[in-house]
């Protein structure tokens, strides 16, 4: 390493020390980057840590004052400065990071070891500012990345190209809340798990809930298509979005369905939503809100090995009950768990357990969970628990919901791999999954959404080990070929971005990659929004636009 | 040679015949045949009619360039039921009402087919090209899980998939269901299928307000409801505008639903038929029939509208629908200002050709029609019968 060389903690480092520990690591980082600090805020217990304080210390971290560094006048060419200036000039020089500090936070995503470093970051604060920017890189043949908190896993928010990103963190305001006829509109910058918040009063809540809520903004869970937990009964994203406006690729400014949700012309909503931010940026959001049930009831299935959940997850499904949740927790994650903050009494010497929830009117859930229960303890459970208060509930999820903050004390780096099988197939996969962490020695653990039959194979391992990260590499993409071979596919939540780009083929033919690039191009024929991403490098050519051809063969920093 | 001639040379005579008031007609009897004769169609510069069971024959802009019929009844492919997983994967020609049959036999009765078009012999792959609305299921795009297409240069290509979560690329599938055929042609889809409910119950709740019918439409275990003006409501035969209501889910959420329904309402129990009846309905052809999305709140203003235009109204209230049928164009000038946007489902010839059908934002017709470029560049299916007339 040079002098003067930064190293981003790893993800271990910062999730697996104590809260005053990861204060001084984040005040002392050499360097930080935003998914990092965004880990540190999802396990949140630090005051400091609060979002608006987080928000001002990743813009200006507090070492960027003694940096060594000069400012970067993104580049040395005039067409830099030129759009340097342009960009200044449209939301503030305030709004405009170029410092190779400022932007070293913005290199990576929660898929920590895919790196790009932006050109510039801009942080508009209206539609009108956003639709200016995107204008002055078209005019300056830049490309431009959204982004909003950076959580997401498959490097979707990396700015390849040498391109400028906009963080859309500023435009975080909820616009309207209609509880009569159930829709809230949103910008894209405002926090997931804020908008179920500012609807509890009407009981109401937002239904697509990630894991990473506390952090992800709107923005990003419409770009992804995010799920979470409770997808299985209450769909993903795209099951609420109503309506959306959105600054295309040229700089105009469409609003595409309505709050009814029932569009006359083609469903541009449904075509957006997981397209990833390459079809355009989000500026507003229309989404659908759902009453709070009347009754939940949440039940610990407690095994003796994985597969006898996964048998117990099937079962439930074939029976016809839809419960709201369903999700397994491994043994190795239930270890990390309880030797961590998140420790919610759980047998460690259980081989997995099953988070069952159900929920509805009070008369029909109680009746739900007996036959819940009957079904996991039929399939070989040696015990269900069922919680008797909140208490007891949050306790339950929080094997679950700490478990990604858990696995930071296992190593500095986490990689979360994401594919979905047909549910009746989650026994054998998770055994052959296991085998091939096994195979290549690796640290191979399973949280995941069982009911959707959505597995997280996760491997703790540290980046800065050669070996080790080519064995991880390979793991995830034998673990996704046999995803495909049992009908499966590569991304249930977690989206291609840059992670995957090279592994669409093995579900998709050329042809089937070519109707894709039709309906990215009816949005951006020249590859300017966040190129690099979802298609594979080694094939994509554009012949209408050479540069573009070469936008998206950028190989990754 | 002739396109026709192409066409029989390519599929064999039988899949080709003469269709009134067309060129004539192919009806291609597999995914392989469709591609090939979609690739016919295209070396020939000709453009096709893409009919499902012609149940929607009367919706969208005129085609006068489209010579030739070009019917998805032949494509019978493979039917696979996953009990297990709750998933089916169905071809497109088949109707929905025989593959409704086939998911209920196949899984014992466990799962349903989430479609209930208003015509039986509305085949999978019309439900899912028109984004029919039916009544208990809502959206047909959310029970997509993948299709296959062939598009009009004749290429043969899927998206989605069979799993219940995916996000593998563009959800192309969003994009292909409610595009009328002017994109492609689905040869067959992979369906989530939806548990059977335990208890179904129909009940009738007299409301003259179409705006106090949210509340119960909302009711949790609500599956399907549509409130009728009075003029509507003699048809199946109740005495002035109501309600018809199905319970659907386990027993005892039926039960106080019901419950609910009897105290706070008057409501009766009714009998199941005349649901079936309602639905019909749905298909009715007075001389115009325009769907208006208004939200709940809006309900009450929009539905006022219309039936001031001269329109008997049929809406589900919870989902923000409502169906004005009229003599005559009148209630179409009234369904652009009565909701959030409108699509004129059925109308004369002359209505059709020299009215906007779709009533959605114009600002959007650059993008509409750059999709219908991308996907269909020598306007091979359906031309000009969507919005825009593109
Ligand atoms: C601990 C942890 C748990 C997670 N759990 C889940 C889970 O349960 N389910 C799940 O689905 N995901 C999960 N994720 C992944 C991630 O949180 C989601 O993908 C999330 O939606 C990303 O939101 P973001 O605001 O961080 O977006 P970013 O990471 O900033 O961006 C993600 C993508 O969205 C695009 N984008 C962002 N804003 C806009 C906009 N305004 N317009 C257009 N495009 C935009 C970006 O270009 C990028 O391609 C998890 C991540 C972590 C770190």
């Amino acid at each position: 390493m040079t002098q003067g060389e930064r190293v981003r903690p790893g993800i271990g480092e910062l999730l697996g020390s104590p809260a005053d520990d990861r204060r001084i690591a984040f005040e002392g980082a050499q360097g930080i980057s935003p998914w990092q600090a965004r880990f540190i805020l999802l396990k949140g217990t630090n005051p400091l840590f609060r979002r608006g304080r987080l928000g001002k210390l990743l813009r200006y971290p507090r070492w960027v004052a003694t940096s060594q560094h000069q400012r970067n006048d993104m580049g040395p060419s005039s067409n830099s400065s030129s759009l340097e200036a342009a960009l200044r000039d449209v939301v503030g020089s305030d709004q405009v990071l170029t410092r190779p500090e400022e932007l070293f936070v913005y290199e990576a995503d929660g898929l920590t070891h895919h790196s790009a470093r932006p050109r510039a970051v801009i942080l508009p604060a209206t539609t009108e500012e956003v639709a200016r920017v995107v204008k002055a890189c078209r005019k300056h043949e830049v490309p431009f990345v959204p982004r909003g908190a950076g959580t997401g896993l498959s490097g979707g928010a990396l700015a390849l190209a040498d391109g400028v990103i906009i963080e859309c963190a500023r435009m975080n305001r909820i616009l309207r809340v209609d509880p009569g006829d159930r829709f809230a509109v949103v910008q894209p910058g405002v926090v997931n798990a804020d908008l179920s918040k500012a609807v509890l009063q009407h009981g109401l809540f937002y239904a697509p809930d990630p894991s990473s809520q506390q952090a992800c903004t709107l923005g990003g869970n419409v770009a992804e298509n995010s799920g979470g937990p409770h997808t299985l009964k209450y769909g993903t994203t795209t099951n609420h979005v109503l309506a959306l406006e959105l600054v295309l690729p040229d700089g105009n400014v469409v609003r595409l369905g309505s709050p009814t949700g029932w569009p006359a012309g083609y469903d541009l909503v449904g075509a957006v939503v997981g397209s990833e931010g390459t079809l355009g940026i989000v500026t507003e959001a229309t989404v659908r809100l759902t009453p709070i049930p009347e009754r939940t009831e949440t039940l610990l299935g407690i095994f003796p090995d994985v597969v006898s959940a996964c048998r117990a997850v099937g079962a439930i499904i074939r029976s016809g009950l839809v419960p709201a949740a369903m999700e397994i927790v491994d043994r190795r994650t239930i270890e990390a768990v309880e030797a961590s903050v998140y420790a919610a009494g759980l047998p460690t010497d259980a081989g997995a357990v099953l988070i069952m929830e159900l929920d509805g009117p009070a008369v029909a859930v109680g009746v739900q969970a007996e036959r819940t229960q009957a079904l996991a303890l039929a399939e070989g459970a040696r015990e269900v628990q069922v919680a008797r208060d909140e208490e007891e509930r949050q306790r339950f999820w929080r094997a679950r919901k700490g478990a990604f903050g858990a696995m930071g004390r296992l190593a500095p780096d986490l990689y979360v791999n994401d594919a979905v099988v047909p549910r009746r197939k989650l026994p054998e996969i998770l055994e052959a999954v296991c085998a091939i962490g096994d195979k290549h020695g690796l640290r191979l653990s399973n949280v995941f959404h069982a009911g959707d039959g959505n597995l997280h194979p996760n491997i703790s391992f540290d980046r800065r080990d050669a070996d080790e990260l080519a064995r991880v590499l390979k793991a995830g993409k034998e673990i996704l070929q046999l995803c495909v071979e049992a009908g499966g596919v590569i991304s249930g939540e977690h989206g291609i971005g840059t992670e995957k780009r090279d592994y669409m083929g093995l579900l998709f033919s050329d042809d089937d990659l070519d109707a894709m690039k039709k309906l990215r191009a009816a949005f951006d024929p020249t590859l300017t929004c966040n190129p690099g991403k979802l298609f594979p490098t080694t094939r994509f050519c554009y012949e209408a636009n050479p540069k573009a051809r070469g936008y998206d063969q950028v190989p990754l920093g | 040679m002739s396109v026709l001639d192409a066409l029989s040379r390519e599929l064999g005579e039988a899949r080709v015949g003469s269709s009134p008031g067309m060129d004539g007609r192919v009806r291609p009897g597999s995914g392989e045949e469709l591609a090939a004769a979609l690739r016919v169609l295209a070396a020939g510069g000709a453009s096709a009619v893409v009919r499902g069971s012609g149940s929607w024959d009367a919706l969208g802009h005129p085609m006068p360039r489209a010579r030739i019929l070009l019917e998805t009844t032949g494509l019978l492919g493979e039917v696979q039921v996953d009990g297990e997983d709750g998933v089916a994967h169905l071809p497109a020609g088949a109707s929905v009402s025989s593959l409704g049959e086939h998911v209920r036999k196949e899984t014992g009765g466990a799962w349903e087919l989430p479609f209930d078009p208003a015509s039986s012999s509305s085949t999978l792959g019309g439900c899912l090209a028109t984004a029919s609305p039916g009544f208990r299921f809502g959206h047909p795009r959310d029970v997509v899980l993948g299709l296959e297409i062939a598009l009009a240069t004749g290429e043969r290509v899927r998206c989605g998939g069979r799993v219940v979560k995916n996000v593998t690329g563009y959800d192309l599938a969003k994009l292909y269901v409610g595009s009328l055929g002017t994109l492609g042609v689905i040869e067959a889809a992979w369906i989530r299928l939806l548990p059977a409910p335990e208890k179904t119950e129909c009940w009738w709740v007299p409301l003259a307000d179409p705006s106090q019918a949210v509340e119960p439409a909302r009711l949790p275990s609500a599956r399907a409801a549509a409130w009728l003006s009075a003029g509507l409501a003699r048809e199946i035969p109740k005495p002035g505008a109501g309600m018809i209501l199905e319970l659907a889910g386990d027993a005892p959420a039926v039960a106080a639903d019901a419950e609910f329904l009897g105290r706070q309402y008057a409501a009766d129990p009714t009998d199941p038929a005349g649901l079936g009846l309602v639905r019909a309905m749905r298909g009715k052809d007075p001389g115009v029939r325009v769907r208006v999305s208004a939200r709940p709140s809006k309900l009450k203003e929009s539905i006022a509208g219309l039936s001031n235009a001269g329109a008997e109204i049929l809406a589900q209230p919870a989902r923000g629908l409502v169906w004005a049928f009229a003599s005559d164009e009148a209630v179409v000038e009234v369904a652009g200002s009565a909701g959030d946007g409108f699509l004129v489902e059925a109308a004369p010839l002359a209505v059709r050709e020299s009215r906007e059908l779709f009533g959605e934002n114009p600002a959007l017709r650059p993008l509409q029609a750059a999709l219908k470029a991308q996907y269909d560049p020598a306007g091979t299916l359906n031309p000009g019968r969507f919005a825009g007339r593109i």
